[in-house]
């Protein structure tokens, strides 16, 4: 296990610089050009042309790529063209909203979607099943910014319960923040349920019919410890493996969300970066993003030894 | 009886409020929702509109406009012309503190025009005029020109891309084509704090030294009454829009068009038309490709029907675009135009098709570039592209995002028109699409001969009779598509009180809070 | 355990109300996109701006969008390029999902390489991605298609492989490898039918994000051209008019969710058919 800890550990760098430099070359070759939108719509291409010469950026492709290596390394991220500020500096601003949001939804997620797949399981066929199936359905199909801009609707302008959009730090207004989170995290949480029902009922039909469990029925025992304690835990490691990938996506960024409920995450930073071609921005935030996946992805690899000591390293 | 009482106390309490509502106060924080992030806090550096909006509270220039849009002195006390008219003497005014506490001199206007002379579209333009540009005394500049010129006073007014006055330190630290990341200004409104996604936050300066005028256009007296200004990004319109309707923005700018009858209704809010806005255009390549037929186009001109375009992009609300053929705005009264017979909007589909067939089309497909990242370029460009077709034009819209059409647009070969907006000018010397060095390129002589006369020429009344004499010939030429006057639409909430609705831009010095 | 004659599969298949429901419904989706012509009412391209924002009527049976275009006719012609990219995704999608997943779940030596390289694909924003794909290879529905299977394969790959790395040690894998049966072998005949069910849910979502996810590539000028008919553009542009003319976004939403329905119905039954241990209910 030791061993393989190790390896997954060092199999970060090469995956990183891969990452790095398509991501480089990426950006330079999608069109467009963050000078041209800096300057504003009546900068003539002659200004333009000055200011790109004086961010480099007319420089031959190689060696900004050179210069953006030597620059990493030294753990320097660059500076945004647009937020005045370091990449290093944008992306921590980013990192707490991203954090309650992705945790928050995920809770939202887990809650709804593995008990009612479960559930589903239980009586497959059943009114129940249907019903549940039915929603999660729903849940995917109806896009984003449909649930939230209604939620917006009904509880903030019409009932005027929670505020319609906004953020608050968790450390500085704790009740501000869990007001502010409540639609974000259920809208979000709705939408990622849905996968995670399916898949949670899925396997849970599968692992009902494998023999351990007829053996467990045979035994006489009741069939809720025989579906809780026999069943689920064997059909936990797809469903470990859904919610780290709905993990990464949210990490990532919940752009639609955060666009909508005005939060100041990392989904925000990065499509107003791609928007506007600000390299650095997208550079650093994918830079990040790709060492959490690749976390992530170990965490939940560790994770399936301990929900299936069938599972082995070697 | 006791009803009698309770009806009286209400009168009173009614005219009490009444009275309360015209007295200004001081505090609070006034939370306005804008669309985004502006790309810098450097005025001489960026012509884009938020930028202008934003930096017109930290800074100010030598003048500023009045209601009328014409130039009044804003930081100079006044200034004197040479009887030859080539020289012209700024007198500053005394006492003028920036936001770190120096005292302004004219070493920091000196300074900081140098630098917006060299990057502005209106400094360049002024500064191609001068020949000396130096400070005579403490409080007094001073600036020879190398010719007379009509625009020195109006170029020193305009509030987009404007010539801010910076500390000298600063104006010095960061090259022209490099934008400035140290704001500070002299203006009623500090800079508190940038956190990007979230808030600019700006504060009251307290050593402010307002003008003794009435408030008057976008100069005048000055009075920060609220503590702060708190600018919200909110980039989704309906979050903008709903924000509005339950009090957690006092102020919202730029909304969709469609949410007007609903804000009219809200008893806590209600809507602004934002008027001038932009008049819509299609600019035509003319350096390169099928559009530098003038037969060409001509025949779009004709062809185009443009009040059921202008209907539709406003959301179907009369109240929201004009139909005007004046190139300056109804709102820009010194240069607005009546002229009668000009061959606009004429929707002549058989002129069209006469002119196509003249002009050599063979049914090439034209590229129009557009975006949806501002809704009203792609919506007039579909319903245009569908019209042009009716008349026999084969238009290949493209619709990319705003980061690539002002990179493509910089390159003639890639493209024959694209969409955009022109915003209120002052001076019939500002229009961008007059200019040779535009995307686009208008490099017609004879409209540049008029343009280069008119930068010259001082007396108003023959400026004014080139001006009309310019606009006939720009519809002959039709360098590019003039379509409707659009407006826009902004909402504020019962409590914000003082909000000038007649400027174009939006300002919240004399803005007091009702709550 | 016995095989079940191919025949009585079959009959199974068409016994299972499921199928038949999900096949209906896709049947009728598909009949729609293929008779748009006839099926439509109204040109769906052709704007009528005096008539825009109408209420759902006999003339207009959706009502119409902000441009005054038919609803009811965008949703027919929308179906070709919906249908088009979110069954051509989901398929490929899963296709190389299974590939990447048996190999990396049953050679754990290629594992290590092949899932850093789903990592790497992973951490790229889905829409940058896609962006740059489209950029490189240019407009085009096809290219729609292979930008978004290649952003959506890892997801399905990482799925495919950790279900087989749960069932590779059950009983009767172990049991075939010990009687010496071929690896190929085994993948197909033991392991792959434990993947139809998550393969199918991941599926039928792939289909739904897919076809969304081509309205956003048409907004940043990179996908099909947002005047052209699909599902994806026509929810995308009503969205703008949630409030004053939902009908707009409803119904190709509804298109969408009954066609994610009836995949999601096919795809019970196929698996309640093919996995003979569930039996048919």
């Amino acid at each position: 296990m030791t061993a393989y800890l190790i390896r997954r550990t060092l199999a970060l760098v090469p995956v990183l610089a891969v990452v790095v430099t398509v991501v480089f070359l990426l950006i330079h070759l999608i069109p467009g050009d963050p000078v041209s939108v800096m300057l504003g719509p009546d900068a003539t291409p002659a200004q333009i042309e000055a200011t790109r010469q004086a961010l480099g950026l007319d420089r031959p492709i190689h060696e900004q790529l050179l210069k953006f290596y030597a620059r990493v390394l030294r753990g320097d991220l660059g500076q945004s063209y647009f937020l005045d500020r370091p990449v290093t500096t944008a992306l921590l601003e980013r990192v707490e909203p991203t954090l309650v949001l992705t945790v928050s939804a995920l809770l939202v997620a887990v809650l709804i979607g593995v008990p009612s797949g479960i559930v589903a399981a239980a009586r497959p066929g059943s009114p129940w099943d249907r019903l549940l199936m039915l929603s999660s359905l729903l849940g995917v199909c109806v896009p984003g910014f449909w649930l939230s801009l209604n939620f917006i609707y009904l509880f903030a302008v019409r009932l005027g319960w929670l505020p319609a959009a906004g953020y608050a730090s968790l450390w500085v207004d704790p009740m501000a923040a869990l007001r502010y989170m409540v639609l974000p995290a259920v809208s979000l949480g709705f939408n990622q349920s849905a996968l995670i029902a399916r898949i949670s009922r899925s396997c849970m039909l599968e692992a009902l019919q494998q023999d351990y469990v007829r053996t467990a029925r045979a035994k006489g025992l009741s069939e809720g410890t025989v579906t809780w304690i026999h069943a689920f835990r064997n059909a936990l490691v797809p469903v470990v493996t859904v919610i780290g990938i709905t993990t990464a996506i949210l990490i990532g960024g919940a752009v639609v969300t955060e666009i909508v409920f005005n939060i100041p995450g990392l989904g925000r930073l990065i499509i107003s970066a791609v928007l506007r071609r600000d390299y650095p921005v997208i550079q650093g935030v994918i830079l990040v993003t790709a060492t959490t996946y690749v976390l992530i992805n170990l965490v939940v690899d560790v994770l399936y030894v301990f929900i299936d000591p069938r599972i082995r390293y070697a | 009886m006791p009803r009698l009482i309770a009806l009286v106390a209400a009168v009173l309490l009614l005219a009490a409020n009444a009275y309360a509502a015209d007295t200004p106060r001081k505090g609070g924080i006034i939370r306005v929702g804008n669309l985004g992030e502006p790309p810098a806090l450097d005025a001489h550096w960026t012509t884009a509109s938020i930028t202008e909006t934003l930096t017109n509270h930290i800074y100010e220039g030598l003048y500023s406009l009045d209601g009328a849009n014409r130039p009044i002195p804003m930081l100079a006390e006044g200034h004197t012309v040479s009887k030859d008219g080539l020289t012209y003497t700024f007198k500053l005014r005394q006492g003028i503190k920036f936001h770190n506490g120096k005292e302004m001199t004219s070493d920091d206007v000196v300074a900081s025009l140098a630098r917006w002379g060299k990057q502005s579209i209106y400094g360049k333009a002024l500064f191609a005029q001068v020949a000396e540009w130096k400070a005579l005394d403490k409080y007094t500049v001073e600036m020879k020109l190398k010719e007379k010129s009509a625009i020195v006073l109006i170029s020193l007014a305009v509030p987009n891309n404007f010539g801010a006055i910076y500390p000298k330190e600063i104006a010095e630290k960061f090259a022209p084509e490099i934008k400035a990341t140290e704001w500070v200004g002299t203006g009623p409104f500090k800079l508190a704090e940038w956190k990007p996604d979230q808030y600019i936050r700006m504060v009251r300066f307290d050593d402010y030294k307002s003008r003794n005028e009435k408030p008057n256009g976008y100069g005048g007296g000055k009075t920060a009454y609220v503590d702060e200004i708190r600018w919200q990004p909110v980039p989704e319109v309906a979050t903008r829009v709903a924000q509005v309707e339950t009090g957690e923005l006092d102020f919202a700018d730029d909304l969709n068009l469609d949410a007007y009858d609903r804000l009219a209704k809200n008893p806590n809010a209600r809507p602004l038309v934002s008027k001038p806005y932009y008049w819509l255009v299609a600019v035509l390549n003319k350096k390169e490709g099928l559009m530098t037929n003038q037969k060409l186009r001509q025949a779009w001109q004709a062809a185009i029907d443009i009040e059921p375009i202008m209907k539709n992009v406003a959301g179907g609300h009369r109240e929201f675009y004009r139909m005007d053929a004046s190139l300056a705005m109804v709102e820009i009264t010194a240069w607005h135009t009546k002229l009668s017979g000009l061959p606009w909007n004429e929707h002549n589909k058989a002129k069209a098709k006469r002119l196509l067939q003249e002009a050599g089309y063979k049914n090439e497909p034209i590229r129009f570039m557009t975006t949806q990242e501002y809704k009203w370029m792609y919506d007039f460009a579909l319903l245009s592209k569908q019209q042009l077709e009716d008349a026999g034009f084969n238009i290949d819209l493209q619709v990319v995002d705003w980061a690539t059409l002002v990179k493509r647009r910089n390159n003639s070969k890639e493209y024959d028109a694209f969409t955009t907006g022109i915003g209120a000018f002052y001076d019939p010397t500002h229009p961008v699409f007059l200019t040779p060095s535009w995307p686009g390129w208008t490099t017609d002589e004879d409209i540049l001969k008029l343009q280069a006369e008119l930068a010259r020429e001082t007396d108003p009344k023959k400026r004014m009779a080139l001006w009309e004499q310019q606009t006939r010939q720009f519809y002959e030429k039709v360098p590019v598509i003039r379509y409707g006057d659009l407006f826009g639409l902004r909402a504020i909430r019962n409590t914000t009180k003082g909000f000038n609705e007649k400027t174009e831009r939006i300002r919240f010095y004399n803005v007091w809070l009702e709550k | 355990m016995p095989e079940a004659p191919r025949r009585s599969r079959l009959r199974n298949l068409t016994a299972n109300r499921n199928v038949v429901a999900g096949l209906a419904i896709l049947g009728v989706v598909v009949f729609a996109a293929a008779a748009a012509e006839l099926v439509s009412t109204h040109n769906p391209r052709r704007l009528d701006p005096p008539n825009r924002l109408r209420a759902p009527s006999l003339e207009h049976y959706l009502g119409t969008d902000e441009f005054g275009r038919d609803v009811w006719s965008l949703v027919v012609h929308g179906s070709r390029v919906s249908l088009a990219v979110g069954l051509t995704t989901m398929l490929s999608t899963s296709l190389a999902g299974i590939l990447i997943g048996l190999v990396a779940g049953y050679y754990r030596r290629l594992d290590l390489v092949l899932m850093r390289v789903m990592d790497g694909l992973m951490a790229f924003p889905a829409v940058l991605l896609a962006i740059a794909l489209m950029a490189a290879r240019g407009p085009g529905v096809w290219n729609v298609i292979f930008a978004l299977s290649v952003v959506y394969t890892p997801r399905t790959a990482m799925l495919i492989r950790s279900t087989v790395l749960s069932i590779r040690e059950t009983d009767y894998v172990q049991a075939a490898q010990a009687l010496g049966r071929r690896d190929l072998a085994i993948a197909f005949r033991h392991i792959l039918p434990n993947c139809v069910g998550p393969l199918l849910v991941q599926g039928s979502f792939i289909f739904a994000y897919a076809i969304l996810a081509e309205a956003i590539l048409g907004f940043l000028g990179v996908g099909v051209p947002p005047y052209v008919p699909s599902w994806g553009n026509v929810i995308a542009s009503g969205k703008n008019v949630i409030r004053e003319a939902f009908w707009v976004s409803l119904f190709p939403g509804l298109a969408l969710t009954l066609s994610g329905l009836s995949l999601n119905l096919v795809g019970d039954g196929l698996r309640d058919t093919f996995d003979p241990r569930l039996g048919v209910r």
